[in-house]
């Protein structure tokens, strides 16, 4: 059985119902898609500041923030994200079910609310977002763009994806570039605001204990989409880069050893569950090669771990490391790849990988915010979602397969981030 | 087995004290595929001072030793433990806090399997000087990933602040110079001190059949060999009310100065039912102080003083208690200034009323409804409730009941200059103009 009922709201609005008792609240998210580019990216970003600051009902965040918390607490956020070369707007929302509440109504509420918090903006006389609002939330979001520099192992991540694929989905910021973002005017945030509701693709979800036929009707008055054309996205590029090895001083401590390297396999491939098994392999679990070797055997680190960024065809490892020790970590990490390219793999890892990797995915089902992103993602392939397709997917991969997919892994780039020698 | 029902919550628990003193919960929820099971030992990193099991002195173990022994519970003679729950497509994974060290697996499938795992692997410890000397390479790397984040220094550093002798002002993973004095002889010390099951509690929830699951935890201890319970002798030295040292600077390489002011509170000799109370009406009084609908908030974030870093959380254990209010700022003197001025006016009126106290109050129980979705949450809390006499499942009716009066008594425990101190970090530009 499919997790979602999807019912068609209008052309390109799509709605998405699973009800359920298992949950004490009601979720609701809603995901608005555009391409994804550096600018479209920045403007709605402030934008999802700004409707999250206030709006016409509320004018104040305190104002706001209090008729929520009046709601039983009733959590409501605005978002943005990146997929692919998707751009998404989205807006959760979780409240409690009326049901465990002496003087329930709440969903009735909530569901004003999200008419309000989309539809009824914070706007002046002439119809314009006000300034004053938009120039702090603008400097909200300058603010924590710049922040990254203060997390090492996040600055260390993007240099690496920007020296990988500059210009590229892959390194463009679902918050924006600084220099997009500071360029940001009133206007383009009105822009960003009307093209998203004209034209964005627009996903709905709704988990919880609900009547799918009765809060379409109920979604369809608090949200008046109109039918939409939305543009087919372009191909993600599938250019690569030549080898380098970069190395930049902070003043820090630890040694930040971030390697990048790119496969042919993308999400949606054939070879996709079989690439998903490499990387489990190799540095995605504590029983994986990295972990037993560069933390467990050697000492070197406490954490080396890897993943794979199936949209773009691309694999990371990040291993925190003593600076000195950077040449041995580095050789190590790479043996462990050129081993498992050689087969020298176990019958035992292969089945501790398809056992966690089944696990994982049964365990995000779990939760309301898991089915919702789950099914998201996968919803867009010719085949109905489940985990048994999966499973069997993962089940039928050997250790001929994920040999073929270390062999196809090139090694691209690597970014080393360390301490200013004393 | 004891069965308490909750009917507000529509959630029933099962309840049984095994013979050798382990507390056993288990709370089946419906609709969940998968189990997640914790074992948690009384034992943090404040307890350093003890009379080890069977002896008569009291002793001061290094600094870093409840969280060295976490990471060595996963070694074994036949190897690593997490190979064997990968095995079961088992997560697991352990953390240890300034009371508690805690061991846990999530699973969908092969659960006692992975039950029986996690009871044998936390039960049965394995410690030699070369394994233990091995670990010592991993955990100075988390020591040094920690010492490169500006906001866990700001953390601990306003800890340190605040206290003049209780080892929560001691980081949790110790320091390199003190883990390299931890030898296998003192994590068996440590070990056989605090791991005894009249200890520890088994928190079992999820899909999960409460009648099978206590008759296989039952069968499992019975047939373990555990010495007579004794009673834990800790020792900690007295604590003066006011903070330690009033201010501090640490220079970094960071974007934008951090501000924090901390305040130590005065009430932390509480259990039970009366922790729970002060211990929610203390977060209402400081989220209405401090929070996003606070005048305080919109002031200072209208003067472009703080940005989306801005936090503010009261923590409480037996012995120790502390509130923290702090931002990104371009202007730490100026925020640290308002802060202040707002406690001090509190002292005089608080900037809330009685509807206001009834507002928050049902913000709290809508979080903790929505909380009762998470197994984890439940698991977690539910064992550190415990472990100080109160009972997660009265948060909510405990709520109800709480009044403006309630309020105002309690935020009296972190009223007064004497507690209040300040932790400032600069960029690193600033200490070179200011030499």
């Amino acid at each position: 059985m499919d997790l979602f009922t999807t019912i068609q709201l209008a052309k390109g609005v799509q709605l998405h119902v699973r009800p359920t008792t298992q949950f004490k609240t009601v979720n609701f998210s809603i995901k608005w898609r555009t391409a994804l580019t550096d600018e479209a990216a920045a403007a709605r970003t402030v934008l999802t500041n700004v409707l999250q600051h206030s709006n016409a009902k509320f004018q104040t965040t305190a104002a706001f923030r209090s008729y929520l918390d009046d709601l039983y607490g009733t959590v409501l956020y605005f978002d943005t994200a990146k997929r692919g070369n998707e751009h998404t707007v989205l807006l959760n929302v979780e409240t409690v079910n009326d049901q465990y509440l002496n003087n329930a109504n709440v969903l009735q509420e909530v569901l004003a609310t999200l008419h309000t918090a989309v539809f009824e903006p914070n706007v002046d006389e002439t119809g314009a977002f006000k300034a004053e609002i938009v120039h702090r939330e603008r400097e909200m979001v300058v603010q924590r763009i710049q922040s990254i520099f203060d997390d090492k192992t996040r600055y260390a991540q993007q240099k690496l994806t920007q020296l990988m694929r500059p210009n590229h989905p892959a390194s463009i910021s679902a918050n924006g570039s600084l220099h997009a973002v500071k360029a940001v005017t009133v206007e383009d945030v009105m822009q960003a605001y009307k093209t998203m509701l004209q034209n964005d693709r627009i996903d709905m979800y709704v988990v919880g204990d609900v009547e799918p036929e009765a809060i379409a009707q109920r979604l369809q008055k608090a949200f008046p989409f109109e039918d939409r054309e939305p543009t087919a996205l372009a191909a993600i590029p599938a250019n690569t880069t030549t080898f380098d090895y970069v190395r930049e001083q902070q003043e820090m401590k630890q040694g930040k050893l971030h390697i990048g390297y790119s496969t042919p396999v993308r999400f949606g491939d054939p070879d996709f569950a079989a690439m998903q098994i490499f990387n489990g392999i190799f540095g995605g679990y504590p029983h994986a090669k990295l972990f037993m070797n560069v933390r467990e055997k050697e000492s070197l680190a406490y954490y080396a771990s890897s993943s794979y960024s199936g949209h773009y065809g691309l694999v990371f490892v990040l291993a925190g490391i003593e600076a000195a020790n950077e040449e041995k970590a580095y050789t190590l990490i790479q043996q462990q790849l050129q081993a498992m390219q050689q087969g020298d793999l176990t019958d035992l890892e292969l089945a501790q990988t398809k056992a966690m990797l089944t696990n994982q995915l049964k365990e995000a089902l779990d939760s309301a915010r898991g089915q919702i992103e789950i099914y998201d993602q996968y919803k867009d392939l010719a085949e109905t979602f489940s985990i048994d397709t999966w499973a069997a997917r993962w089940d039928a991969i050997t250790l001929a397969d994920v040999q073929r997919m270390a062999q196809q892994v090139t090694l691209e780039k690597v970014y080393f981030l360390s301490g200013k020698e004393q | 087995m004891e069965k308490i029902t909750f009917d507000q919550l529509d959630e029933t628990l099962y309840y049984e004290k095994m013979d050798n003193g382990l507390d056993v919960y288990i709370l089946p929820k419906k609709g969940f595929s998968k189990t997640f099971v914790t074992f948690t030992t009384k034992y943090g990193s404040i307890d350093r001072t003890f009379v080890p099991l069977g002896e008569q002195e009291m002793i001061t173990v290094p600094d870093g030793i409840a969280h060295f022994l976490e990471h060595k519970m996963f070694e074994k003679e036949d190897g690593d433990v997490f190979q064997k729950f990968s095995e079961l497509g088992a997560s697991a994974n352990a953390f240890t806090s300034f009371t508690r060290t805690a061991y846990l697996f999530s699973a969908t499938n092969h659960v006692y399997d992975s039950t029986k795992t996690l009871l044998d692997f936390v039960q049965q410890p394995y410690f030699t000087d070369e394994t233990v000397n091995k670990e010592k390479g991993i955990i100075g790397q988390e020591i040094t990933m920690y010492d490169d984040q500006p906001d866990w220094r700001q953390y601990f550093g306003t800890i340190e602040n605040m206290y003049h002798n209780h080892p929560v002002k001691i980081d949790i993973a110790g320091t390199i110079e003190t883990i390299d004095g931890i030898t296998a002889e003192h994590l068996y010390t440590c070990y056989n001190t605090f791991y005894h099951p009249s200890n520890m509690l088994v928190f079992a929830i999820g899909a999960v059949d409460p009648e099978e699951m206590m008759t296989f935890i039952r069968n499992d201890q019975a047939s373990k060999e555990f010495p007579a319970p004794t009673p834990l002798n800790r020792h900690f030295d007295e604590e003066p009310t006011a903070v330690a040292v009033k201010e501090r600077t640490l220079y970094m390489d960071v974007q934008k100065p951090k501000a924090m002011v901390g305040l130590k509170a005065k009430q932390v000799d509480l259990q039970g039912a009366d922790m729970l109370k002060h211990e929610l009406a203390m977060n209402i009084g400081f989220e209405l102080l401090f929070g996003r609908t606070s005048p305080f908030y919109t002031r200072v974030y209208e003067a472009d003083l703080i940005d989306e870093s801005f936090g503010q959380d009261f923590s409480l254990e037996q012995g120790f208690g502390f509130g923290l209010i702090g931002s990104d700022t371009f202007e730490p003197e100026r925020l640290i200034a308002e802060i202040q001025q707002e406690l001090a006016a509190a002292e005089q009126t608080l900037p809330f009323t009685a509807e206001d106290v009834e507002r928050m109050k049902r913000k709290k129980i809508g979080f903790y409804l929505r909380a009762m979705n998470s197994i984890e949450f439940i698991a977690n809390s539910f064992t550190r409730y415990k472990f100080n006499d109160m009972n997660l499942f009265d948060a909510v009716p405990t709520l109800e009941q709480l009044t403006f009066a309630d309020i105002q008594h309690a935020l009296t425990s972190i009223q007064g200059k004497d507690q209040q101190t300040i932790f400032t970090v600069l960029p690193m530009q600033q200490e070179e103009q200011s030499a």
